[in-house]
């Protein structure tokens, strides 16, 4: 068994619902191939750096997955296929960093600067 | 002209002094590396703002003699900038 990091970005247009249908549907898939789901995250629209299929922004949804290698080949052939999708990325790790938060920080701090503004 | 040159020279002399075996600790020129010390931040692909630090204003990685990382560091650091890359954060 191994533990992973996935990500994958939704186009800028996807509705909440819609959303929450896709990281059903997702990790779903992973359950079917005998995974397991750690922990999600929702890391909410942000801006991406440079355009992707006429795209500024996207959703982020972050996995945390344990299984084995097959659950990942699996997700990134669905993956590929997938019209609401812009990229994914999955990243082998040795531990989870569970307890660090690094984007619901930044959100409050861009919060704050946009009330100054 | 030949005043300027003797100029130099001894500009050049001084500094050599300086670096003399029997100069305390804290004229030390190299830095130590600054995340590999105690206590420094974790590198990962999802740290912007420290990966923000060692990128350019191009987007381009810093080099390691500028920013005085260490050789290791600088292996997971270019990993993870590439990373982050991909995902459109940087």
């Amino acid at each position: 068994m191994n533990l992973y990091e996935h990500t994958i970005i939704a186009r800028q247009d996807t509705s909440p619902g819609e959303l929450k249908q896709l990281t059903e549907k997702y990790s779903k898939i992973v359950e079917k191939y005998e995974g397991e789901v750690v922990k999600t995250e929702n890391w909410g629209l942000l801006n991406l750096s440079y355009i992707i299929k006429k795209n500024r922004k996207g959703s982020y949804i972050h996995f945390k997955i344990k299984g084995k290698g097959k659950v990942i080949d699996e997700l990134e052939k669905s993956e590929s296929i997938d019209k609401k999708l812009l990229r994914y990325l999955t990243v082998r790790v040795k531990k989870f960093d569970l307890d660090i938060d690094y984007f619901g920080k930044k959100l409050e701090n861009e919060k704050k600067e946009s009330f100054k503004n | 002209m030949p005043k300027r040159q003797s100029g130099n020279k001894k500009g050049k002399q001084s500094n050599f002094a300086k670096l003399s075996i029997f100069q305390p600790n804290k004229y030390k020129f190299k830095k130590t590396c600054p995340l590999s010390a105690k206590g420094a931040p974790v590198v990962d692909y999802k740290n912007i703002k420290l990966l923000k630090k060692y990128v350019s204003e191009n987007g381009k990685i810093l080099p390691s003699r500028i920013t005085n990382v260490s050789q290791k560091k600088q292996r997971e650091l270019s990993l993870s900038i590439k990373r982050a890359r991909n995902l459109a954060l940087i």
